[in-house]
């Protein structure tokens, strides 16, 4: 069966006043009907260049852009872009926008943003795309009036919410969402990922869920791809991945989040986020790694076959699995 | 429903600025003494035409006086002088109202009436000729002009329009009126030098308005020009702004095309802003039409308020301020409805 | 920011020292006309026709000669003769030496004589002119006023006003040209047909059709007088040769010279800029701050006002009430500050809101510090940069009201300024003229002046503009 979405060697690169930012710098996964796949980074690891890149949204001052992205088998990368705009955006691959950014035009009515996409091709009529619309709206647990609204009435839970009926409108069988909860408090986060978690199973979603957020990640995904400085690192089954991570960053990861009923207090990474522009030489990880040894400066890791389907880019699983 | 609201409100608040305006009017000219200054003297005038008509039956010099006095003290209860100024105040006020504020001194309209109201209602449609055209220029020509440079931030075209803006921030428009009438009409003659009709003005339908609109192609050349750097450089910065914000990202996502995301996500959202900036050119306008029409001698209410300050006709001034007030709380309530129509986040609810 | 990081990122710019650099010019200029000029230059000299009076009426600067237009110099010849020689005839007082060109004939001649002193007998003064071709002609004759009745000598004339005469114009003068030209031409000529082309007949030889061909070279008046007593006296001549150019800056149609009245317009253009600035942002920024900071009624009350206040327009206002109150420099100054405090009040209080529920003020607050002192100590010092920069952008606004004002004729007669200049050329249609020299400078001074706060404000946008600071 093909992949709904298949990315091989995506690459990324900026041009900014520092040099050269690679932000992402060649990755490679693909995303099964129904599969949820968890995309886990720091802040600044190019996991949102990563969602851009994927809808063909990236700045103006992008340098390098390459590699392939598949949607059903087509590449989508190598289309001209009014084709792209026409055919393939939102209606085969869609994005669910941060809610801490403002992602609704302040003065159109909540409503017509998510309308508009269906109105584009003129294949619909008003009356019906408005239909379709309020029952989405409804789907997503809110009330129907909330399509007459103004943004700025709504909570940032209802816009959460409306961001997600509003890519999923033209029912796109992929589905990229980025940080959709973080700015949303943790009551509000737990209905979005029951919603979230619903549609995966009622729509066969195939789904990018991006996130720094480990434990958010595991209670929806399939699948965990760990993000370090333009690259994945580790990428396995989730619960492979959570409960034996292969990889040394993974590993404080988990390690840094506070349980609730434990002794070990929970441990911070030492360190900052490497500068995309002038990464490490070697294993990017190498400054903040506490088990980092010889080679581990001087040569990239290749990924190395950890489990089936799980892999990690660590010197340290040369010789196989922990 | 909130929208009708806001507006009521803010249709509140511009009434109060017309009434406060009138208070000012009429309570400085009652305070400073000027209103019975020019009372008495309306008095003395009329006293001194009575007095030759009396002098011609009474021929005795003492009863002379005596009519004179009894006359003199009926025409000052009559205007009121008898009491303290402020009792004259209501009556004033709604004299301002209505403009019926009696007879210019010197002033005329064209068709020789002195009545305050005729001189200034012929003037009206004049100025807003002028000003109407000179607003619309500007406005089209600022938000194309705006809206290109604003996709070519940093180009030659866009630093010098920044510059050029800056530098028209510092002329005076009535100057550069002048400079225009020196080099276009003095030196090169190509335009008149004043007036809206050549003298004689010519005759039939066409070539009038020929004539109109070569006498006004200098005056509106004028307020464009200093209107527009502003103008220009305010549209090319909201645009700029609003291009950068997230939605506008997000509406690409969605599949739609660049000529509507400009509209509707770019100038839609622009456009309150850009509106608050566009009062300012108002302001200007107003300033800007009594100066201009004073240099190209443009027979509109910016002229009468300059001949009226020249022969001292305090009707016509006391009216003309009341008036400007009138169109610029006017113009600043429709932009309020402008506002308001567009951004819907300012709303009462 | 400290006053010394102002001064660098000011420096930094181009249009930062471009504006620097003009603000010191401006400076400059203005403390040297206040320290040289009069307190009541605007009263008793810009405005005081007899000071000009031997100065040519709407002439171009003298500079213009040198670019090829065809003019005359003015020429202003005095001297100081001193007691008189009595001889019995006509003794010589001084003599002045004119070089004519030949271009044009001067555009106008006048005499004058000051403090003269005779003990008994009135002096007779007498003017001869010597010229090129060897010909003399007798101008002018005047004898000096006698005793009046009552009084008793030593006589003084001319002593607090001059005695002056436009030999130009003089019908006297033009009988004695006429006369001339009979002798020594045998020109049949009524001194009417004379009458103001006395100067052209003086200065040439006559050909036909009643022209003068223009006699160049080196002219002699000399000024005799026929005095009595030894102790008489003549303290001052003057023989004015009118050009059609003069000064640097050309004259008016009152003959005012024109670089002295611009001169006068630069500190007063500064003057009106800053203060009106300086006055409305202190009090805009200390409404502003206040409202933003206390917010409820106070916050309400002060918005209202500044509502209101926006929705006057300030020209219509500003004309009536300075035609209602007087035209005075500083009512135009005071209410230029009146209307232009709401838009500081408006801008700060936003400023004060953002920074309100920051954490500096939360906890200085926790710190137990009185709402007042946050309010000036620790708010405004945030909000300087800012209110700096506002104030600077708000200068030109007053000195272009200001200049608009005085060219709509309301301007104060006492102070003269570029507005008012700029308003006299107007009114005697210099514009129409095409006398450029008294049109251009006064404007291109005020946009000089308003252009200076313009990059000034440009030049401090880093400091607003935190962003901008790295960027170049």
């Amino acid at each position: 069966m093909t992949a709904r979405l298949r990315v091989e060697d995506l690459v990324v690169h900026y041009r900014s006043e520092r040099g050269l930012v690679r932000a992402v710098d060649g990755v490679s996964f693909s995303l099964e009907a129904g599969e949820a796949l968890g995309l886990v980074g720091e802040s600044g690891s190019g996991k949102s260049s990563l969602a851009l890149a994927l809808l063909r949204l990236l700045p103006s001052n992008v340098g390098a852009f390459g590699g392939q992205v598949y949607l059903d088998g087509e590449d989508v990368l190598s289309l001209e872009m009014a084709e792209f705009r026409r055919r393939v955006r939102w209606r085969h691959i869609a994005m669910v926008f941060q809610g801490a950014l403002e992602a609704f035009n302040p003065v159109l009515k909540v409503g017509r943003q998510v309308v508009e996409p269906l109105l584009q091709d003129g294949a619909i009529s008003h009356k019906e795309a408005e239909t379709r619309a309020r029952a989405r709206l409804v789907e997503l647990g809110l009330a129907a009036d909330v399509y007459d609204r103004y943004p700025h009435e709504l909570s940032g839970g209802m816009k959460q919410r409306a961001l997600i009926a509003m890519a999923l409108i033209m029912d796109p069988p992929v589905l990229v969402l980025d940080e959709p909860t973080s700015a949303l408090d943790v009551s509000v986060q737990a209905q979005i990922m029951d919603i979230l978690k619903g549609l995966k199973a009622s729509r066969g979603l195939a789904t990018l869920f991006i996130t720094h957020d480990i434990a958010l990640a595991s209670d929806l995904c399939d699948t965990i791809a760990v993000m370090y400085a333009g690259e994945l690192a580790e990428y396995g089954p989730a619960d492979e991945v959570l409960l034996s991570p292969q990889l040394p960053y993974t590993e404080l990861l988990l390690a840094s989040i506070p349980r609730l009923r434990s002794d070990t207090p929970p441990e911070f990474i030492r360190g900052a986020p490497p500068d995309l522009a002038h990464p490490p030489s070697g294993c990017r990880f190498h400054p903040r790694c506490p088990y980092a040894f010889e080679p581990c400066p001087v040569k990239v890791p290749p990924p190395f076959v950890v489990g089936k389907g799980h892999y990690a880019r660590c010197w340290l699983r040369e010789k196989g699995p922990r | 429903m909130s929208l009708a609201l806001t507006l009521a409100l803010r249709g509140l608040t511009l009434l109060g600025v017309l009434l406060a305006v009138l208070a000012l009017v009429v309570v400085s000219l009652g305070a400073t003494g000027f209103s019975d200054r020019v009372l008495n003297a309306v008095i003395r005038e009329q006293l001194r035409t009575e007095r030759e008509v009396l002098a011609r039956t009474i021929r005795d010099p003492d009863q002379l006086e005596q009519v004179v006095a009894v006359r003199k003290q009926t025409l000052e209860r009559q205007h009121g002088l008898d009491r303290p100024w402020y009792y004259r105040l209501p009556d004033a006020a709604r004299r301002v109202l209505t403009l019926d504020l009696g007879e210019a001194r010197t002033l005329r309209s064209a068709s020789g009436s002195a009545r305050v109201s005729d001189i200034i209602l012929e003037r009206i449609p004049r100025t807003l000729v002028l000003v109407t055209t000179a607003t619309i220029i500007t406005a089209v020509l600022g938000l194309w002009l705006g809206v290109k440079l604003a996709t070519r931030v940093g180009s030659r075209l866009d630093r010098l329009v920044s510059y050029l803006s800056a530098v028209s921030y510092a002329v005076p428009a009535w100057w550069m009126g002048i400079l225009l009438i020196l080099v276009l009409a003095f030196y090169m003659r190509v335009f008149p030098s004043g007036g809206m009709f050549s003298a004689p003005p010519p005759v039939g339908g066409l070539r009038r308005a020929l004539d109109f609109a070569w006498h006004a192609l200098l005056p509106v050349i004028t307020l464009v020009l200093v209107t527009l750097g502003a103008w220009v450089y305010v549209v090319r910065t909201m645009v700029l702004n609003t291009a950068q914000e997230f939605f506008v990202t997000v509406a690409r996502a969605k599949g739609l095309p660049e000529g509507t995301v400009m509209r509707r996500y770019i100038l839609r959202v622009a456009a309150p802003p850009i509106l608050t900036n566009l009062v300012l050119a108002l302001t200007g306008s107003i300033g800007g039409a009594i100066l201009t029409e004073t240099v190209f001698n443009w027979p509109g209410m910016g002229r009468l308020y300059y001949d009226a300050i020249r022969s001292a006709d305090e009707g016509v001034i006391i009216a003309l301020t009341f008036l400007f007030t009138l169109l610029y709380v006017g113009a600043r309530f429709l932009l309020e409805v402008f506002y308001v129509t567009l951004d819907p986040r300012v709303r009462y609810s | 920011m400290r006053p010394k990081d102002v001064w660098r990122v000011l420096w930094g710019s181009g249009t930062g020292k471009a504006g620097v650099v003009f603000l010191g010019v401006l400076v400059a200029v203005s403390l040297f006309v206040l320290f040289t000029y009069p307190r009541d230059f605007g009263l008793h000299r810009w405005n005081n026709p007899a000071y000009w009076a031997d100065n040519p009426k709407s002439a171009p600067p003298a500079w213009t000669r040198l670019l090829g237009a065809k003019g005359v110099p003015h020429r202003l010849l005095e001297a100081a003769p001193g007691p008189v020689a009595v001889t019995g005839q006509e003794a010589t007082l001084t003599t002045f030496s004119y070089e004519y060109s030949g271009v044009r004939p001067p555009t106008f001649i006048s005499f004058g004589l000051g403090e003269v002193r005779y003990r008994e007998l009135p002096l007779v003064i007498t003017v001869v002119v010597d010229r090129p071709d060897g010909r003399s002609a007798l101008l002018y004759r005047h004898i000096v006023p006698g005793p009046r009745p009552g009084e008793t000598g030593p006589y003084t004339r001319y002593a607090e006003t001059s005695f002056r005469a436009l030999l130009s114009e003089d019908p006297a003068v033009a009988d004695n040209v006429a006369s001339f030209m009979r002798q020594e031409f045998g020109l049949e000529v009524t001194p009417q047909r004379l009458r103001g082309r006395q100067a052209a007949a003086l200065f040439g030889t006559p050909e036909e059709g009643s022209e003068f061909q223009p006699l160049p070279g080196g002219y002699t008046f000399s000024v005799r007088v026929l005095a009595q007593d030894a102790g008489d006296s003549v303290g001052q001549v003057k023989l004015v040769l009118g050009g059609s150019t003069h000064g640097l800056m050309g004259t008016d149609a009152m003959g005012r010279d024109l670089a002295s009245g611009l001169l006068f317009g630069f500190p007063v253009a500064l003057a009106i800029g800053i203060i009106t600035a300086l006055v409305s942002t202190v009090i805009g920024t200390f409404l502003g701050i206040v409202s933003g900071y206390t917010g409820g009624r106070t916050d309400t009350l002060i918005q209202r006002s500044c509502d209101v206040l926006n929705n006057i327009p300030l020209l219509p206002i500003l004309i009536f009430l300075i035609f209602i109150l007087g035209q005075r420099l500083w009512l135009v100054v005071a209410i230029l500050a009146f209307f232009g405090w709401p838009g500081l009040t408006i801008v700060t209080r936003s400023m004060v809101l953002q920074i309100r529920g920051g954490q500096l003020v939360e906890s200085t607050r926790s710190l137990g510090a009185s709402k007042w002192r946050i309010m000036f100590r620790h708010i405004l010092f945030q909000i300087a940069p800012f209110v700096l920069a506002q104030m600077i952008f708000f200068t030109p606004a007053a000195i272009l009201a200001e200049a608009g004002l005085s060219f709509l004729g309301l301007g104060d007669v006492s102070i003269p300024t570029w507005g008012q200049i700029l308003e006299q050329g107007f009114q005697t249609g210099a514009v129409y003229l095409g006398y450029w020299w008294w049109v251009l400078p006064p404007g291109l001074l005020i946009v000089a002046t308003a252009l200076t706060f313009v990059l000034l404000t440009l030049g401090l946008e880093p400091v607003v503009n935190p962003r901008l600071r790295s960027v170049r």
